[in-house]
């Protein structure tokens, strides 16, 4: 009963009026709520994992979170070399090499000509320190200039005001009200000799050039339709406050509740009509007999449910559905609309809460993998509509040019989607460590580039930060929503660090954490949204130290929450800053030194417009120059700071950050569209920002710096910049413009994205009957390519082409008029055109006199056939970005025109339609069917689990977390391995309070791209987990697909 | 008058006016809140035409610099200044703010600014209000003493710190102590030119009277500016340093150690380490006791055992007579390494190789246990694993030799680290790997642990 303990402990933390109402409602609620989430077309539910599993878990019996498990590996993924990890315990793993499947040579046999694969590589593992070695040297030299202590501290630090208290104290003078430029302000104390003129000239005239306007794709567009999701617009109530002073945010509950009501009637209230199943007397005069007074809700459900013509569902009302309507209205509506009304908020609430701050991403899910030589390595980003395979995408940098993609990219499908990807070269080894929702995987990175599985984690009440240890290679730190954190070393297995449901410093709402390491091995930063602490894993459990408090000691604002914490350290041993780490808030930026708490080193206000929750610092691109550190927003923006200061000295900015060409700032490298397909392209551009990496290529003449961006549609941009380090005063940057190849490579992006098919629209009542006014036209039949093209762009919404009337594409110029209809306006346009407007106008006046009726009569029709090549872009359904009509003032209209010709006919002939009802009805079915089955499966899971032995038994056994069940699965390289896994190798569960739970967490690494069922023989322990797979699936993806 | 009064309200009212700034349910603020109510928003009260370029043109000026555009946020600039005459009071009020911030901002990196615009835009923005006289007054002096402009900064600091504007708050209180802590600082700056005038005086020169009569005066008048700031809790090193410095050279030993010892001991003030390693140089200079030093670096161990002053601890420590010094001794080296900016640092690792042979020597096993036991789970990994042997071989054969003789006291000879390195051939070194093998087959703790 694991899925519904974890689902339980969700429920009951969103508060006790959800639980009270959850106890009150019943399961018929429960399931008209599901319904609702699934199938309301405002809400548009993307599935998250973890809400499926929240809601379909009791009744589905798929048990929480089985949804996304770490699946096959199809890459090449070779094991090996696991005597690399040094002192990790991992042991039989080399020997099971798995064998080539068809998809490894479809992933690259290239690759491996390429590189040479070596088969001596399983035998020794010698070949990555080597390598390794070579790399490190080679990094080491740039950073020759930093001193062997690098651990001193500052011997004088920037005078600061130290006050005690809560945010947003008044009377607290904030020191920081300083500019930028007081970092750079040398105190003649600190250097008496008086140098001060000298250094911070060089400094302030710092600045990295983008090499073009904007960022550039590197990837073409995945297959995946992607959708913007929900906007401001779609939540909030839009009518004014007549009196207020700023407007305020106020969520439109009834508006979404009476779209959900008229949409979806029979879901809304079919399930209450269930529960009074049998007949029941309606108030009625005495006078009329029983036949009028009693109504037999099966026959209103058969009028619901199965002949409910969706074309028009006010058409045909019965006699008895209207009888009903009119008498239970006064119940049905209440009941209804106090249950989901409230249900609805909460949901509404949560989606609003999102949209101003989505913290699943932080930390980002792009990731670079250095490779053997300086200027190869893999960018590792998840790519899918759900984001659920992780791709291994090599990548070569050059100086000169811009960056070459390599082949094909490895993929590792997972089962859930990849929020967070880490990545870090521990003594030579590059591991890999990425967070879902309730996963967390840990892989090896061999020199060759092949990933290879170390160890899944299961998180139940939802991971929120992955963090790998820059020390000690294969070590890594884990946060749970529920508070705990927890170590997970090859060593010592799982292990609780600490544990606090509440928060830090004050109370706070959020349940996002986060941890990361320090420069002592032993200690880790545990961060939540009011202050960051440091804790030492081997002292007593609970206590620690403050390292960054919310209030008055950063002299923080009123409302300032921490958004991310990184530890800048983690550039391995060589780092400039090993003891600092960097706080982002949504106004500020902090620098803390672990050896002074509580007061940051440098607050810098970044005014960014959207919650920065990525950061990349990166070596000194050159010996002696500062070091980059990027950050980078949800929305999208980018800024780069300078950090300088080594050892000695404090930490300091060096000039003014920068900010960085957005991907919106790209849109002008792309062709002219038309406004639909520019709106789609514009949307897609301002995906949010969900991942960041950026590499530093061989060293060249002038440092030339690669960034890379993920976005949430999935697209990977890439921008070069390149330093120009002494401009001089009067220096003006030349402007960067767009290359040829840099707008070719953008319209071939552009072409592979209109190609993908838009996300199919969810069900919307027509409106009014297009068809039958575009069937208007249908009796004059004039045959040949004009007229049929014509047709076809009317009927696909689409501007017409010149192509679409087969004729040839003109050579580029500009758009001369085309010799149109006669009317004024044209006329008037191409008089002006070639420059003859007077004389047209001289024309015009001499034979206004003239015809009069004629021309008039031109201009109407064309009006109207432009209304209507208008009209039928607007009805167009899968326009997502065109708000649907209000009910109220579209359904008058709608109600007179039945559809004359029977759908099915229709849908044929018109694809943006196809589909649409019968989509709906689809699903409308399929949960229908799965109604009944829904209690029964849990048996099979926990079947599996008594199965599954726990074997080790780890020293820190009594430190093992409770609360966050993190179940550790062995490692296995092979989906044979895995199969295996419960009985030949051991699985540590971490839960002594609750022994026997169903764990879906076993690793079913199924070969990527089969079906469960072309998986080989799973092992006979985990029947029911394939079972629920396909089930689950769809449950997860459907409504990622528009609803 | 009205204006004043405007003003003085202004506290009370900054929650109302904040526009950047709405809060959710969730008590948290979101900067970018605003941005999606405007993109909704049909009703409420329309901005005005002046509202509306205002703010437009301030997010001009904010990405111009972003760019490091100087000239075009100059251009923009200009047209903002017209915000200082906004109709709505709340924003007029924390308009000069905003206006002083970006514009000195411009100035200090346009290229053709000059210290005299930046003089008359400063004096110019102290003006207009009255909340920011003292915060502009303050990095304007901080922009002329980074020209080299000393006395002009110092004037600008001395006309600060007698401004005073109706009750005093216990903000304009800190900032006035703080410029007139400046003030000492620059006073500092002068004496100690002096200072160095005067070591290059003989002393029975004439002129060394009056110059140290001269300083004598300001060392007084320092004295008094620097010594309130330093009672309020904060980091004040420069200031702290300075003045001990001062007191020193005037033989108020007592003085200078009350002082240090309140920085360093005060509870209201942040753990600093700096203010620890004040004290320990001022009392080693004073020739304290051993213990006394001790005592100081032992809490300065405490709280940052990376310091590269922990050396001097341990040797401190060596040199003792107590017993739990030398094993604190121990401590202190084991603490060191722990840190990952330590992992190459020879002293450190040739001080315990060293004194690990002699506790062990000393037959004090119990001691290194203590220490190993908690590290044994990840120093192999960590300092010892075969990775570093090679690495730590190829780079620096001495750091090498010192780290695998640790690891084969701590390990036993069976260890990776030790291995490796005593499988290498070296010539220089050949005599001093015989003694490692001999003292590991020796002292090593897993040896006598059989």
């Amino acid at each position: 009963m694991a899925g519904l303990e974890g689902w339980r402990g969700q429920w009951a933390r969103s508060g006790a009026t959800r639980a009270l109402l959850h106890a009150r409602a019943s399961a018929h609620v429960g399931r008209t709520w599901y319904n609702c989430r699934r199938m309301c077309p405002r809400l548009r539910l993307h599935s998250s994992a973890r809400e499926v599993s929240l809601w379909s878990a009791p009744e589905a019996g798929l048990g929480g979170g089985t949804s996304c498990l770490p699946g096959s590996i199809s890459s090449p993924a070779r094991g090996g070399g696991s005597s690399l990890l040094c002192g990790c315990r991992v042991e039989g793993s080399r020997a099971r090499v798995p064998p080539w499947g068809s998809l490894v040579a479809r992933g690259s046999g290239k690759r491996h000509a390429e590189v040479g694969f070596p088969e001596e590589h399983g035998a020794t593992g010698s070949r990555a320190p080597e390598a390794a070695v070579q790399f490190r040297s080679l990094r080491k030299a740039r950073v020759t200039v930093a001193p062997v202590f690098k651990m001193d501290f500052p011997s004088s630090l920037p005078p600061s005001l130290f006050m005690t208290g809560p945010l947003g104290q008044s009377d607290v003078p904030d020191l920081s009200f300083m500019c930028s430029w007081r970092d750079a302000l040398t105190l003649p104390a600190s250097s008496p000799q008086g140098s001060q003129d000298s250094a911070p000239h060089v400094a302030k005239a710092l600045l990295w050039e983008p090499d073009m306007p904007g960022p550039l794709p590197l990837l073409p567009p995945g297959p995946d339709p992607w959708d913007p999701g929900l906007t401001a617009k779609d939540l909030l109530f839009r009518g004014g406050y007549q009196f207020r002073r700023h407007p305020r945010a106020v969520l439109d509950v009834t508006e979404q509740i009476s779209r959900f009501l008229w949409n979806h009637g029979d879901i809304a209230f079919a399930p209450l009509g269930r529960l009074l199943l049998e007949n029941f007397k309606l108030e009625g005069a005495h006078s009329r007999s029983k036949t009028k007074t009693v109504v037999s809700v099966k026959r209103l459900h058969q009028d619901l449910g199965g002949h409910q013509p969706w074309g028009c569902p006010w058409a045909y009302l019965s006699q008895r559905q209207r009888r009903f309507s009119i008498l239970g209205a006064p119940i049905l509506s209440t009941s209804v609309a106090s249950l989901l009304g409230e249900l609805l908020h909460e949901e509404l609430a949560l989606r609003w809460e999102r949209l101003l701050l989505d913290d699943a991403c932080t930390g980002g899910a792009l990731a670079w993998v250095p490779g053997r030589t300086p200027g190869a390595g893999q960018l590792v980003y998840p790519v899918g509509g759900a984001m659920d395979t992780l791709c291994f995408q090599k990548v070569s940098l050059t100086p000169e040019s811009e960056p070459q993609v390599l082949s094909d990219p490895g993929r590792i499908q997972l089962r859930g989607p990849v929020r967070q990807v880490v990545t870090r070269s521990v003594q030579g080894e590059a591991l890999l460590a990425v967070r879902s929702d309730h996963h967390c995987g840990l892989w090896k990175v061999s020199t060759q580039g092949q990933p290879a599985p170390l160890q899944v984690l299961q998180v139940d009440k939802g991971a929120t930060g992955i963090s790998l240890s820059p020390h000690l290679p294969g070590e890594l730190v884990i946060c749970s929503r529920s508070g705990v954190v927890c170590l997970w070393s090859a060593e010592d297995g799982l292990r609780q660090i600490y544990k606090d449901p509440e928060t830090l410093v004050f109370r706070d709402p959020s349940s996002w954490r986060w941890a990361d390491f320090t420069a002592h091995p032993r200690v880790l930063t545990v961060g939540d949204r009011t202050g960051v602490k440091m804790v030492d894993t081997q002292g007593p459990p609970g206590c620690g130290l403050l390292l960054f408090r919310g209030g008055a000691e950063a002299s923080c604002q009123k409302g300032e929450r921490v958004l991310l914490t990184q530890h800048l350290g983690d550039l391995g041993p060589e780092s400039l800053h090993p003891m600092l780490h960097l706080i982002c808030t949504q106004f500020s930026l902090y620098l803390v030194d672990e050896r002074l708490p509580l007061v940051p080193l440098l607050k810098w206000n970044h005014g960014l417009r959207s919650a920065p929750l990525l950061a990349r610092l990166l070596p000194p691109p050159r010996p002696g120059l500062p070091q980059p550190l990027l950050l980078a927003s949800q929305g999208g923006e980018l800024q780069l700071l300078h950090l300088a200061g080594v050892g000695a000295s404090t930490p300091r900015l060096v000039g003014l950050p920068q900010s960085l060409p957005t991907r919106s700032d790209s849109l002008s490298a792309f062709p002219l569209l038309e406004p639909k397909s520019h709106r789609r392209l514009q949307e897609r551009l301002k995906a949010p920002t969900v991942g960041l990496a950026a590499a530093i290529p061989p060293p060249a003449s002038t440092p030339v710096l690669s960034l890379f961006q993920l976005s949430a549609a999935g697209d990977v941009f890439h921008q070069r910049l390149h330093l120009r380090a002494d401009p001089g005063p009067n220096a003006r940057a030349p402007a960067a413009s767009w290359t040829p190849q840099a707008t070719a490579c953008c319209s071939r992006w552009l072409e592979a994205l209109l190609e993908v098919p838009l996300t199919p629209s969810v069900w919307a009542a027509p409106t009014f009957s297009h068809r039958r006014l575009l069937g208007g036209f249908e009796p004059q039949k004039v045959e040949g390519p004009v007229p049929e093209g014509f047709r076809r762009a009317m009927a696909q919404g689409r501007l017409l082409q010149r192509r679409d009337l087969g004729l040839l594409p003109t050579e580029e110029r500009p758009p001369a008029p085309e010799p149109g209809p006669e009317d004024e306006l044209s006329e008037r346009l191409e008089a002006a055109w070639e420059f003859g407007a007077a004389a047209w106008w001289e024309r015009q006046r001499g034979s206004r006199a003239g015809p009069g009726k004629q021309p008039k009569r031109h201009k109407r029709r064309t009006q109207l056939s432009s209304t209507f090549s208008s009209l039928s872009g607007r009805v167009d359904l899968s326009d997502a970005a065109s708000p649907a009509p209000s009910p109220d003032h579209t359904l008058p209209e709608a109600r007179p025109q039945p559809p004359r010709t029977p759908p099915s006919q229709e849908l044929t002939q018109e694809p943006w339609a196809q589909g649409v009802p019968s989509e709906r009805q689809q699903t409308l079915r399929d949960y229908m069917a799965e109604l009944p089955l829904r209690t029964d499966t849990p048996g099979g899971a926990s079947a599996l689990s008594s199965q599954t032995p726990s074997v080790r038994a780890t020293p820190s056994r009594q430190h093992a977390p409770q609360d966050c069940t993190v179940q550790q699965l062995p490692r296995g390289d092979t989906p044979e391995g895995t199969t295996l896994l419960s009985s030949q190798t051991p699985s540590v569960r971490a839960t002594p309070s609750r022994p026997h739970t169903p764990r879906d967490g076993i690793v079913q690494q199924l070969p990527r791209g089969d079906t469960p069922e072309g998986a080989t023989p799973p092992s006979s322990q985990t029947p029911s987990f394939l079972a629920t797979r396909s089930g689950s699936q769809r449950l997860r993806k459907k409504p990622r697909m528009g609803f | 008058m009205s204006d004043f009064s405007e003003e003085l309200i202004r506290p009370t009212t900054e929650d109302e006016q904040g526009e950047p700034c709405v809060r959710s349910g969730s008590g948290m603020c979101f900067p970018w809140l605003q941005k999606h109510i405007e993109s909704i928003a049909s009703g409420g009260k329309q901005e005005k035409d002046f509202a509306q370029t205002t703010s437009a043109c301030l997010n001009f000026i904010q990405e111009a610099l972003l760019k490091h555009q100087w000239q075009r946020a100059a251009e923009y600039m200009h047209s903002y200044l017209q915000v200082l005459e906004d109709t709505d009071s709340n924003k007029r009020q924390g308009a000069p703010e905003i206006v002083w911030r970006l514009g000195s901002e411009i100035l200090y990196y346009h290229p053709k600014s000059s210290v005299e615009t930046f003089n008359t835009f400063a004096d110019r923005m102290k003006n207009i209000g009255i909340t920011n006289y003292l915060k502009i007054s303050l990095q304007h002096a901080l922009y002329l003493l980074h020209h080299g402009l000393l006395e002009d900064a110092n004037r600008i600091l001395t006309q600060a710190e007698t401004w005073r504007y109706g009750e005093k708050s216990s903000s304009q209180e800190v900032l006035v102590n703080l410029i007139q802590a400046y003030k000492g600082l620059l006073q500092y700056y002068s004496w100690y030119k002096k200072k160095m005038e005067l070591s290059k005086l003989d002393k029975d020169d004439y002129a060394y009277n009056t110059a140290s009569q001269n300083m004598l005066n300001h060392s007084w008048k320092t004295s008094i500016n620097l010594c309130t700031l330093i009672q309020i809790p904060g980091v004040w090193d420069p200031f702290v340093k300075s003045y001990i410095e001062m007191l020193e050279f005037y033989g108020d030993q007592d003085g200078a150690r009350e002082v240090l010892n309140n920085y360093a001991y005060d509870e209201k003030f942040p753990s600093n380490p700096n203010a620890h390693v004040y004290l320990y140089n001022f009392l080693k200079r004073e020739k304290a006791p051993r213990e006394k030093l001790i005592s100081v670096l032992k809490i300065l161990y405490q709280i940052v055992p990376s310091h590269k002053l922990m050396l001097e601890f341990h040797r401190l420590l060596r040199k003792s007579d107590k017993e739990e010094h030398h094993k604190l001794g121990l401590e202190v080296l084991f603490g060191i390494l722990d840190f990952a900016g330590c992992t190459k640092n020879i002293t450190a690792w040739k001080y315990l190789a060293k004194y690990l042979k002699q506790t062990l020597m000393g037959s004090h096993l119990a001691w290194v246990q203590e220490e190993w036991n908690s590290r044994k789970s990840w120093w192999p990994s960590f300092h010892f694993s075969y990775f570093w042997a090679k690495s730590n071989w190829k780079d620096d054969k001495t750091l090498a030799c010192e780290k695998a003789l640790v690891a084969g006291l701590l390990l036993g000879k069976g260890c990776k680290y030790f291995r490796y390195i005593s499988k290498q051939d070296h010539q220089a070194l050949k005599k001093k790997m015989k003694q490692m093998k001999k003292s590991v087959k020796k002292y090593s703790i897993v040896n006598s642990g059989l």
